[in-house]
């Protein structure tokens, strides 16, 4: 038989698939998300029939594709979940995307599958058992159930991962062996021709894979023949390689609505170590995060998450959160929330001292200092003031927001006369009689370009009480207070 | 004597009223030699809270804290302004050498707001300064931004009315700010970490709108209306 499809590489070892089988993908889902109590099944599209039952509600009797009513007759509070089609693919994508950590050539087999081409891999992990392991752990630590096996096509290490007794092996033989003990019913053919190979008397894999080809092809159908000469790896199958996307999202849905903030923090925590598993993995920063609470009957409430500077720690994003959403309590009880992030910032070398001759440490401390408190207080709240060329006094400064300080630039301000350090929010008359004049009258005339006219005579002045104003004239004669001498 | 006792007398945290010791607690210099005088020669105590008490703005209490302000941000560290009674003019504070890219105001909504923000920028490491204007402060927030404050070793000054003056109140150092008659600021101090209370002096801030000391023949005839009102 010759060895066609993906082929051996020259001088390597054959191709070897791992299929990673996720039997009840939903459910896992969910149980992380919260620590929920009780039994939980998923149920079809139209609610009909259960798809997926938990451990507890497997212990009360219920198995999937039973009738929901016979479920909800076993077990009166039951929670259950609508299987959605979208919401799966989402799901498969972020499997995909952690195992993207591990395998670089990654085909998604929706609605429950995942490939990864390992072959290549054995050099760098030591050999097929670790590889096995490492996969193994990462499904712990994620707390998915998940089957694994290994073939030499595609569709072997599909079939095989289906019937949940997946070996770590790379020999052909052993494979096809395995194979050829499956059940007719378990190969994936449909329904009509599984029927007629098993009317021929043909009940294993093995007995099918025994027939000469043009006959099966004649007796049957070319389309059989193909997915039989797929699995047995003498026909091509190739697959195209999943590219991970250059965003980053994560849903937790919870089965019981969540009514405080608190009760969000446990499924957060868990995406944002994995958004700093993945930033690291990427070698990135980001410095916003879009964080959306989904609600029954609410539209869903958005919040942005800001940092001041690129950051990547999980515990300075959870901590960000929590003030956010202690100034913003929630509006109704949560069903979902969905962690997103759109921007990246490549990350810069740690370590050392910067061009202004800080260390990293106080370059971080800084971005986690305002961070914080542009998180409670509001963005609003904190000012930078810089000076503004213009000879009218209000004019003459403007109030940003707060950027770290970059490079020293000489401000190019023209000698003014003295100016007061305070400056009043607005002119105020002056009640007093000053006690003294110390300067002026300096004529400051301008504005008439906006429409903001302003033409006053400015004077300092000492005031009873022994404060020192800047106080001026306008053209009406009425005079104010602009600011102090403090 | 025991090493925690000699710390404690030391550090003058134990007040000893026969003996005017030097103390090694850490400062930086007010930038006014009469003042540091005043102050054991030491200036600002770092990692204490520090209070000055005034009736209204525009006598010289920024200037008090000027020279500092110029050091700390020359040093590239953050002054913050918190819930300041006024807009800090821009155009002076640059024309004064103080670097504005290190400095943040920040305005507060209630006094929850207030504190919180006080204690996280006095426990951070990037602070050089904090210029505070608190109003009405219990004695048990005190305390609790005292801590903050010993905990990240920044310079903390606090501007508060003068009616407060009475209050018992944990600040290391307090100050007691008057006009003078000649545009100078009086400084009295009402409390001192390790030493009497009572010492007074003035310092000549003339400068700060441009007034020569003692050039009163400078004084311009004010166009104030003699007839009016």
């Amino acid at each position: 038989m010759s060895f066609r499809g993906p082929g051996p590489r020259p001088g390597g070892s054959p191709v070897l698939w791992l299929y990673l089988h996720f039997p009840h993908l939903l459910l896992d889902h969910v149980r992380r998300s919260q620590d929920a109590t009780g039994a939980l099944a998923i149920v079809d599209g139209a609610g009909q029939g259960v798809v997926q039952a938990c451990p507890t509600a497997r212990d009360l009797g219920i198995t999937s594709g039973m009738r929901l009513k016979t479920a909800l007759g076993l077990a009166p509070d039951l929670n259950i979940l609508r299987a959605d089609a979208k919401q799966e693919a989402w799901l498969l994508e972020d499997q995909a995307r952690w195992l993207y950590h591990y395998a670089a050539h990654i085909t998604l087999a929706p609605p429950d599958g995942l490939w990864a081409e390992v072959s290549s891999l054995q050099k760098l992990y030591g050999g097929l058992p670790a590889i096995w392991q490492t996969v193994e752990q990462a499904l712990t630590e994620r707390q998915l159930t998940a089957w694994v096996a290994i073939g030499h096509t595609p569709l072997a290490a599909r079939l095989l991962a289906h019937t949940g007794k997946g070996e770590c092996t790379a020999d052909k033989g052993h494979i096809l062996t395995a194979l050829g003990n499956l059940p007719l019913q378990a190969a994936g053919f449909d329904k009509k021709s599984c029927t007629r190979l098993q009317r021929l008397g043909l009940n294993t894999l093995g007995e099918v894979f025994a027939l000469p080809a043009p006959e099966l092809a004649r007796r049957l159908s070319p389309e059989l023949l193909a997915i039989i000469q797929k699995i047995q790896g003498t026909r091509a199958d190739p697959k195209a390689p999943w590219r991970p996307p250059h965003t980053f999202r994560q849903r937790a849905d919870f089965i019981q609505e969540v009514e405080h903030a608190q009760g969000l923090l446990f499924s957060l925590q868990r995406i944002l170590a994995e958004l700093e598993e993945d930033l690291c993995w990427r070698q990135q920063d980001t410095d916003t995060l879009l964080l959306v609470l989904q609600h029954r009957h609410e539209e869903p409430t958005r919040l942005r998450i800001r940092t001041t500077g690129p950051e990547h720690r999980a515990e300075v994003f959870l901590k960000l959160i929590q003030l956010k959403l202690d100034q913003q309590p929630l509006r109704a009880p949560v069903t979902g929330l969905v962690l997103a992030v759109k921007r990246f910032t490549g990350r810069e070398a740690p370590g050392g001292q910067d061009l202004l001759g800080e260390t990293q440490d106080l370059n971080e401390a800084w971005h986690t200092l305002i961070s914080r408190l542009q998180a409670r207080l509001g963005e609003q709240a904190l000012k930078q003031l810089a000076p503004m060329d213009d000879h009218r006094p209000e004019h003459a400064w403007s109030a940003g927001e707060v950027r770290k300080p970059g490079k020293r630039q000489d401000s190019a301000s023209a000698q003014l006369p003295h100016r007061p350090l305070w400056l009043l929010k607005g002119p105020r008359p002056l009640e007093q009689t000053p006690v003294a004049w110390h300067s002026g009258p300096e004529r400051i005339s301008g504005g008439w370009w906006d429409g903001q006219r302003v033409h006053r005579d400015y004077y300092i002045a000492r005031l009873p009480g022994g404060e020192l104003a800047w106080v001026f004239r306008d053209v009406n004669d009425g005079w104010f207070i602009h600011g102090w001498f403090g | 004597m025991s090493e925690l006792l000699s710390s404690l007398l030391q550090d003058a945290r134990i007040w000893q009223g026969h003996k005017h010791r030097e103390t090694t607690q850490p400062a930086e210099s007010t930038g006014y030699q009469v003042l540091d005088n005043q102050l054991g020669g030491l200036g600002w105590p770092r990692g204490a809270l520090s209070d000055c008490l005034l009736d209204t703005c525009g006598i010289g209490e920024l200037h008090l804290v000027l020279p500092l302000m110029q050091r700390i941000s020359a040093a590239g560290k953050t002054i913050f302004w918190l819930n300041p009674p006024h807009t800090p003019y821009a155009p002076a504070l640059a024309g004064e050498g103080v670097d504005l890219d290190h400095l943040v105001m920040i305005n507060t909504r209630d006094q929850g707001d207030f504190l919180w923000t006080l204690e996280n920028c006095l426990r951070s490491p990037v602070t050089g300064l904090v210029l505070a204007w608190p109003g009405k402060l219990a004695s048990r927030d005190v305390r609790r931004l005292q801590l903050a404050s010993e905990a990240g070793g920044n310079v903390c000054v606090l501007f508060r009315s003068r009616r407060f003056a009475e209050q018992n109140y944990p600040a290391a150092l307090r100050l007691e700010l008057a006009p003078g008659e000649h545009q100078e600021l009086k400084v009295n101090i009402i409390k001192r970490r390790g030493s009497w209370p009572g010492q007074r002096c003035s310092i000549a801030l003339g400068h700060r709108a441009n007034i020569a000391v003692q050039d009163s023949s400078r004084v311009v005839q004010g166009p104030w209306p003699e007839a009016r009102g």
